[in-house]
């Protein structure tokens, strides 16, 4: 370890830093914009993350990322059926956004475009530090995305489902979503296509006092897609925000969650699924900053790992100086099904305040023996008992969500993946 | 929940201004000139009287350290440090290799007699529950549970003697300085030196490899039980000297050793650096406990001084059905990095590792254990805690790996820490990574241990709701008390006489 080195860059470094220059006259922003397009591709060139940097400790980009594919100007993505019906639908097609969407009252939506070449959109680009690797990407090549704002008391009946769809090529977008005070919506988040896509994907939330947001990432891509996603959202004054992440597919999949409670009074859950299969590699990371007294947070991962997938569960809870009275619970179970499969899980707590209640659990086993019997001894074939009990690992994380159009079209998600995957 | 005055005033009590071993003794030494190069490992090679293998062995680690960078990962900071401005061999002059007490320098005995460790057998006899000599006699026959341990002591550069030697040599033990045992027993040596912590393993490790200047040595051959607990004692004395012990212990088929570490060290301004490696190999149904009170200097109230101890220590279940267990009580040092670990190889083989770390002052802990399981059916089990005051930071950093061929592994780890005052910091950083189906781990990092089930259970009997949770938190935090031997467990009690209800995870 440790070693002096001075890496070579590696075919997909290259194939970045060739497509910025390739592609600067084409993407959209005024002065500050290209500036941190810059700034961000320098990023790049100074080499993607390695398991040495530690936020990057189980997925090596460098090592991971070995294809890039170019722009595919003719890739057409077509949109598809939302999950809930009579939702709010607005698509990004291959990396561009619709210039009209039907919105319900109360609710706008601006193309990401617009904003990037005015520059209103310049403050959020800044990545996250040094090792932000997914937002200095999306940054130095986001074209296009929604702003949605929903105003003050709106309370939505219909969810909002946000569409990212690729057909190949390389797509990068940006969600930004701000939710005005005592607001309340329900916002998905698809992420889905088809062909050997290279895609980053950043959404921005920020919660108005006393809004209540259920926000769901439903990930579907194929089997040979590389999906960097990043959600940031900021959680104000006794707002409630539910993160619902599902993850059914990709080959590399990077899902970075970044929370800060941001008002006293402040809710965040976090309920993951994360189903793997194949040859694939998918990580998803968290940091949440509790950094105001009084706040409360809960994050639930389920993973079922089959095949020869390799899954990823880093979870870091901080809970600043003069947070007082924080109240954080995480637990990443996993079902670990095959031998040639693996997890691995960093649950992490940086406490700074002494009078807070935190805990986390992690644990990491195969179907329980004593289950299996007991569903066998009931005349239930193996396949099925098996079937049965891993389906319901899992579902019970989405049976907690309570509205009944969530929960239903979320099962069905699950039951594709187990009628492919079974 | 916040700490209850008691537990404050219990940490407030081991405090870093109220370092009790912080005297210094004049001990005419012998010194190497300061800094680090080749010629300075030829030096301790020679006043060694070391065969050249070993030189050549040093020399190999030197060089490939020169090609490494200090680790940075672990939370832990402090100023670079100018390995050109220590010294690497410090001995006290009268010891060209004392054959008995009485060669010994009377300062030097005074040190340790201030340290409470006795080196004078009669006094360790003494000690012995006031038998009389007829039971005496039976207590030699049962030499095991009477409560005689034998020490080494270790002081800056050198051991300077270990007592107990001859009536273990009886029992086929061996137990040495490692210099004597790179003389006296250079097979096993080389058989065993290096072969759990490679030269190459990490920078302070090869550090130690090149530059190490004494240590311990434990051999317990086939199916012995060893008669006593073994202790090395480490002092360091000398201004501006690192300490690189390297102990070595080994156990064979079906032997079972018991092994106690404790450290000190005078209060001083500038800050000292500590790297030792300690090294085990338990053999087929063989067991290695290796129990440590670390109490290096903290550093003042304000943070100046203090040790810097980086330390690899790592332990080897080479053969089947072999047990190694590890058990800290770190209370001293500015900074401990300090990761003791087992590698699971053998098939049902189990490492333990039970740790309490408490921080106070300006001190920064990082340390946690490492469960690598490579065999069938291995277990292991993980027990922490961490108690920061003061600005102090604690973390806890451990993992737990389960192997392609590793099936059945199990590991149970629980962690919890608690904080006095705001302006300290308590961190866990727990690394999970199974790649084996039947692999079965847990990992829980609570807040409290008591439920409210137990709670209520003490209370219905009259038990006031303090007290109830005192008692609970006593009963568990002896889990971890009762893996040290005797000797070291009342030392411990002291510092562990803290309540730990209202922890954080």
């Amino acid at each position: 370890m440790n070693m002096h080195t001075q890496p070579q860059r590696t075919p997909a470094e290259t194939a970045l830093i060739d497509a910025f220059g390739d592609r600067l006259s084409l993407l959209p922003g005024d002065g500050a914009v290209m500036l941190k397009r810059d700034d961000a591709i320098e990023t790049i060139k100074h080499g993607l993350p390695t398991r040495r940097v530690e936020s990057w400790h189980y997925t090596d980009l460098r090592r991971l990322l070995n294809t890039v594919p170019d722009f595919d100007p003719a890739a057409m993505a077509k949109a598809i059926a939302p999950i809930v019906d009579g939702s709010t639908v607005a698509s990004i097609l291959n990396g561009k956004s619709d210039a009209k969407v039907p919105a319900p009252e109360g609710v706008s939506f601006q193309r990401l475009s617009e904003k990037l070449i005015d520059g209103s959109a310049a403050a959020g680009l800044d990545p996250y530090g040094s090792d932000d690797a997914i937002g200095a990407l999306n940054t130095a090549f986001v074209a296009d995305g929604y702003f949605v704002d929903i105003a003050d008391g709106v309370e939505l009946e219909k969810p909002v489902e946000l569409q990212n769809l690729q057909a190949g090529g390389q797509t990068h977008v940006r969600l930004a979503v701000r939710v005005g005070a005592g607001a309340k919506a329900v916002i998905v988040e698809r992420q889905t296509g088809d062909g050997a896509a290279l895609g980053s994907s950043v959404s921005q939330l920020v919660l108005g006092e006393g809004a209540e947001v259920t926000w769901l990432i439903v990930q579907e891509q194929p089997e040979t897609a590389t999906h960097l996603a990043q959600f940031k959202a900021h959680i104000g004054k006794n707002a409630k925000l539910t993160l619902f992440v599902m993850n059914a597919g990709g080959r590399l999949v990077r899902q970075e969650i970044m929370v800060r409670t941001t008002g006293e009074g402040a809710d965040f859950k976090l309920r993951g699924i994360n189903l793997l299969a194949g040859d694939t590699h998918t990580d998803v990371t968290m940091v949440l900053d509790h950094a105001v007294p009084h706040t409360t947070s809960t994050e639930v991962i389920r993973n079922v790992v089959t095949g020869k997938a390799r899954g990823v569960f880093q979870g870091r809870i901080n809970v600043h100086q003069y947070a007082q009275k924080t109240n954080a619970k995480m637990a990443c179970n996993t079902l670990l099904l095959s031998d040639d499969g693996e997890f691995s899980t960093k649950p992490e707590l940086e406490i700074f305040a002494d009078d807070v209640i935190c805990g986390h659990g992690a644990t990491v086993t195969e179907i329980d023996h004593n289950h299996l019997f007991y569903l066998m001894a009931r005349g239930v074939d193996e396949k099925s008992a098996r079937g049965l009990l891993v389906k319901a690992f899992v579902a019970e994380v989405i049976e907690e969500l309570d509205d009944e159009a969530i929960v239903e079209a979320l099962e069905a998600r699950l039951d594709d993946w187990f009628a492919a995957h079974g | 929940m916040p700490a209850v005055q008691d537990t404050i005033d219990r940490v407030r009590k081991i405090d870093v201004d109220q370092y009790k071993y912080g005297f210094q003794t004049e001990i005419a030494v012998d010194k190497a000139p300061k800094g680090l190069s080749e010629d300075i490992i030829r030096f301790i090679s020679a006043k060694k009287d070391e065969p050249s293998w070993m030189l050549e062995w040093r020399l190999e680690a030197y060089r490939r350290w020169l090609t490494l960078d200090e680790p940075t990962w672990a939370r832990v900071h402090y100023p670079k440090i100018d390995f050109q401005d220590i010294y690497f061999y410090a001995a006290p002059k009268s010891t060209p290799g004392p054959t008995s007490l009485s060669d010994v320098d009377p300062e030097l005995l005074k040190v340790y007699e201030k340290l409470g460790i006795p080196l004078r057998e009669q006094e360790i006899l003494a000690g012995v529950q006031k038998t009389d000599a007829s039971e005496l006699e039976e207590v030699s026959d049962n030499v095991y549970k009477s409560g005689r341990v034998a020490v080494d002591a270790v002081f800056d550069s050198v051991s300077v003697v270990t007592t107990f030697k001859k009536e273990l040599a009886q029992a086929g033990v061996i137990f040495c300085s490692i210099s004597e045992a790179i003389r006296e027993h250079p097979e096993l040596v080389k058989k065993y030196l290096g072969s759990v912590v490679p030269t190459s393993d990490n920078y302070y490790a090869t550090l130690n490899s090149a530059v190490f200047t004494d240590g311990s040595f434990v051999f317990v051959p086939k199916g012995v039980r060893c008669p006593m607990e073994l202790s090395t004692y480490f002092r360091m004395n000398e201004k501006n000297t690192g300490q690189f012990e390297r102990t070595l212990i080994i156990a064979e088929e079906g032997a079972y050793v018991s092994y106690l570490e404790g450290c000190t060290a005078p209060q001083r301004d500038e800050n000292q650096l500590h790297a030792a490696v300690v090294e085990l190999v338990a053999l087929d149904d063989a067991e290695i406990k290796y129990s440590t009170v670390q109490n290096w200097y903290p550093g003042d109230a304000e943070g100046k001084g203090g040790i810097y101890n980086f330390v690899t220590k790592r332990g080897d279940c080479r053969g089947d059905r072999s047990k190694i267990s590890w058990t800290q009580v770190e209370t001293g040092s500015a900074i401990t990095w300090k990761y003791p670990s087992c590698i699971l190889r053998g098939d049902d083989s189990q490492g333990e590792f039970y740790s309490i770390a408490v921080s106070n002052g300006y001190q920064q802990v990082d340390s946690g254990t490492k469960m690598i399981h490579l065999g069938k059916n291995t277990s292991s089990r993980i027990i922490s805690k961490g108690i920061a005051a003061g600005f102090s930071q604690n973390t806890y950093r451990g993992q737990v790996s389960a192997h392609r061929k590793a099936t059945n592994a199990r590991n149970f780890t629980n962690c919890d820490s608690l904080l006095i005052g705001d302006q300290c910091g308590a961190h866990t950083v727990p690394y999970m990574e199974a790649k084996n189906s039947t692999a079965q781990f847990e990992h829980e990092a609570t807040t409290s241990k008591i439920s409210e089930d137990q709670k209520f259970y003490v209370m219905q009997r009259g038990i006031p709701e303090e007290e109830a949770i005192a008692l609970i938190v006593n009963g568990f935090v002896k889990d971890v008390i009762q893996q040290l031997p005797m000797e070291f467990a009342v030392e411990a009690q002291k510092l562990i006489g803290i309540s730990l209800e209202g922890s954080v995870g």
